[in-house]
């Protein structure tokens, strides 16, 4: 089987935001490396999940990904194209091609418009419909495939429950056909019954349109639920990269192993069971990283070069790539 | 056993715009001497409104205490002066909030609140409650206390918050501590560390605690005993591995089958509870699970069910018997 070529390739990413001070903020007194280095690729019909605390750059990664904050170096290559310096007016189409379904559904709607504008919204802006009826037909067929009454499209976002407003958010960003989708924390603002519903139904829309998405969530167990290859990152850079099965069955980094560790199983035997790795301290400030590994301070393994010198991701065995010393 | 906590079938409703919430619609549970206790339900499931009333913190109105008994040692907390509820509470009964940013007062230095409740219940100097909350400081592990307790909350990261608020539930030394929604607000890992401390930290001193979440998780790894709430009544409770293993009412199996696990099979699809939680001013017949459950029976529409005993140490609210009809 020949390896398809990859939806996303990211190379050596970084995103810097300068920190502003003295007396009235004008002074430039710093640099958050917010994404700082990241390479890896997504292939058509995968789901790769990227999980870490707050701070770790995962979002502000997604968002570098769609272009819609500036990055500082690096390239991001979609469909075989270069985007990481295309301009507004050339991002356009490719926008179509790559959306975004965002975590807090509250948030993400506009109040004032009805769900069917809201759905259709994305198709006006680009001009997408031929006419009116074919418009139509669209929205109501995006309505049916995120689950909901064709007649709910009348209804305003506060008539709808947490769930309902992330199925209109997913609808909305399914309206251009993308090929990718970058779902940020989808479904960690919802209840648990219905956290599975939404789940499924990205699982389903998946099979049913081919879709590749980018799944970034703090929950590692969502992840895993979802996830074909798992990417784990600290302080803006990737600590260790797998398949699923390989990422969770045997972590190699000391991160993603405590990460793991600290995830409460819900089933007392197991946890009974259970040897729980507690890490020292918190994620430090982005603000001033450690030097040499960013983990060094937290890492009960932690060896004189860590403190050095920043270990480089590599492969340890096929697909399973890490930056630590240890190995 | 005697229990420390008796809570007997509480019924706290909030009015709003004519209509009437039943956030809390009848609920009775126990809470024995050093033990640790989870209620556990989603959104809107009466948990926190349940732990606001036992502390009588519930605003009236809109809120009010329509029934019951909460029997703390002995009195009944509903029957008690404002006064004499307060010599209680932060002193005999604890509580430790979710935001731990909104719960601490952000004018005054941790060590002045943390000591605060030393001053008030103990007539402490400030001098004696300053020492003593550096013991507390120094006992829930922030480092350089002498120093870290001349600080503002806003310099203190979310877990040190967090710590900061375990320290001063446990200056007079509680017999219950309440503890609701601890660590939503932070990450995994500082998650895991808050938990521990704060379980061992109760073992350490006697305490009874209560954690109110919605981590199923949680439930297994830190509590005893666990009740299930679902729109404002408490629909399944018994020992923890009880529940987990032979769980009885269709909401609670819902609920596990709908988690992604990290010891679960990914292969199979998630079982999520078809529809949505109920409206509580507008909660459906019968059974407030009725209108998602796929065990309902015309008796479940008709008249809403009691816990009733699964065993001694497990109750269930369900007219339906799972393993007749599984």
């Amino acid at each position: 089987m020949s390896q398809p070529e990859p939806v996303l390739v990211v190379e050596d990413l970084k995103v810097e935001f300068p920190v502003h001070g003295g007396l009235l903020g004008g002074r430039r007194i710093g640099t958050v490396k917010a994404v700082d280095g990241v390479s890896f690729e997504v292939n058509p019909g995968e789901t790769l999940g990227v999980v870490g605390e707050s701070g770790c750059g995962k979002t502000t990664m997604g968002l570098a990904i769609l272009r819609m904050i500036d990055i500082t170096s690096g390239r991001i290559v979609f469909d075989g194209e270069d985007i990481s310096t295309l301009e507004r007016a050339a991002m356009r189409p490719v926008r179509r091609k790559m959306q975004m379904v965002y975590q807090d559904p509250f948030g993400a709607l506009d109040p004032r418009m009805r769900a069917k504008d809201i759905i259709g919204e994305p198709l006006v802006a680009h001009g997408i419909s031929e006419n009116r009826e074919a418009y139509r037909e669209r929205v109501s067929e995006l309505l049916e495939m995120v689950g909901l009454d064709v007649v709910m499209g009348e209804r305003y976002p506060h008539e709808f429950s947490g769930g309902q407003r992330q199925r209109i958010g997913i609808a909305r960003a399914l309206a251009l056909r993308p090929t990718l989708v970058v779902c940020d924390e989808p479904v960690s603002a919802l209840d648990v019954s219905i956290q599975a519903q939404i789940i499924n139904l990205l699982e389903a829309l998946q099979d049913e349109l081919g879709l590749t998405y980018l799944f970034i969530a703090h929950d590692l167990s969502v992840v895993q639920h979802i996830s074909d290859r798992v990417m784990v990152m600290y302080l803006g850079k990737v600590v260790e990269i797998a398949n699923r099965s390989d990422l969770y069955r045997a972590p190699k980094h000391p991160y993603t192993q405590a990460l793991l560790s600290a995830v409460p199983m819900p089933s007392p035997d197991a946890e009974a069971a259970r040897e729980v790795v507690l890490l020292e301290g918190e994620v430090p400030s982005p603000l001033n990283p450690p030097t040499g590994c960013p983990f060094h301070p937290r890492c009960s393994m932690a060896r004189p070069d860590c403190r050095e010198t920043m270990p480089v991701l590599t492969e340890q065995n096929t697909g399973h790539k890490v930056a630590c010393h240890l190995y | 056993m005697t229990s420390l906590l008796e809570v007997r079938n509480l019924k706290t409703y909030f009015h709003s715009d004519g209509s009437v919430v039943k956030a809390v619609d009848g609920v009775s549970f126990d809470v024995r001497a050093g033990e640790t206790v989870a209620v556990v339900g989603e959104s809107g499931s009466g948990k926190t409104v349940t732990a606001l009333s036992v502390l009588r913190l519930i605003p009236d109105p809109p809120g009010e205490i329509i029934s019951g008994e909460i029997r703390f040692a002995g009195r009944d907390l509903l029957s008690l002066s404002e006064a004499e509820v307060r010599k209680i509470r932060g002193n005999r009964i604890a509580m430790i909030f979710q935001e731990p940013m909104t719960s601490l007062n952000p004018s005054l230095t941790v060590g002045r609140q943390v000591g605060e409740p030393i001053e008030i219940h103990q007539r402490a100097s400030r001098k004696n409650a300053w020492d003593k909350c550096i013991a507390l400081l120094h006992k829930v592990r922030i480092p350089d206390p002498e120093q870290r307790a001349n600080a503002y909350p806003y310099q203190f990261s979310g877990g040190m918050r967090q710590r900061a608020m375990i320290a001063m539930s446990l200056a007079c030394e509680p017999e219950l501590i309440i503890a609701d929604e601890p660590t939503t607000a932070l990450d995994v890992t500082v998650q895991a560390q808050v938990l521990h401390l704060l379980k061992e930290l109760t073992r350490e001193t006697g305490a009874a605690l209560v954690i109110i979440t919605h981590d199923l998780g949680v439930v297994a790894r830190y509590a005893d005993r666990v009740n299930v709430m679902y729109a404002g009544r408490i629909v399944e409770t018994g020992q923890t591995s009880e529940i987990f293993n032979n769980p009885k009412h269709p909401y609670t199996v819902g609920l596990m089958n709908s988690l992604p696990r990290l010891d679960g099979d990914v292969r199979f699809a998630l079982q999520p509870i078809e529809g949505h939680p109920p409206d509580l001013a507008n909660l459906p017949s019968g059974c407030a699970f009725q209108p998602r459950c796929q065990y309902a029976v015309d008796r479940c529409l008709a008249k809403p069910p009691e816990l009733s005993e699964v065993n001694p140490e497990h109750l269930a609210a369900c007219w339906v018997d799972l393993n007749v009809t599984a």
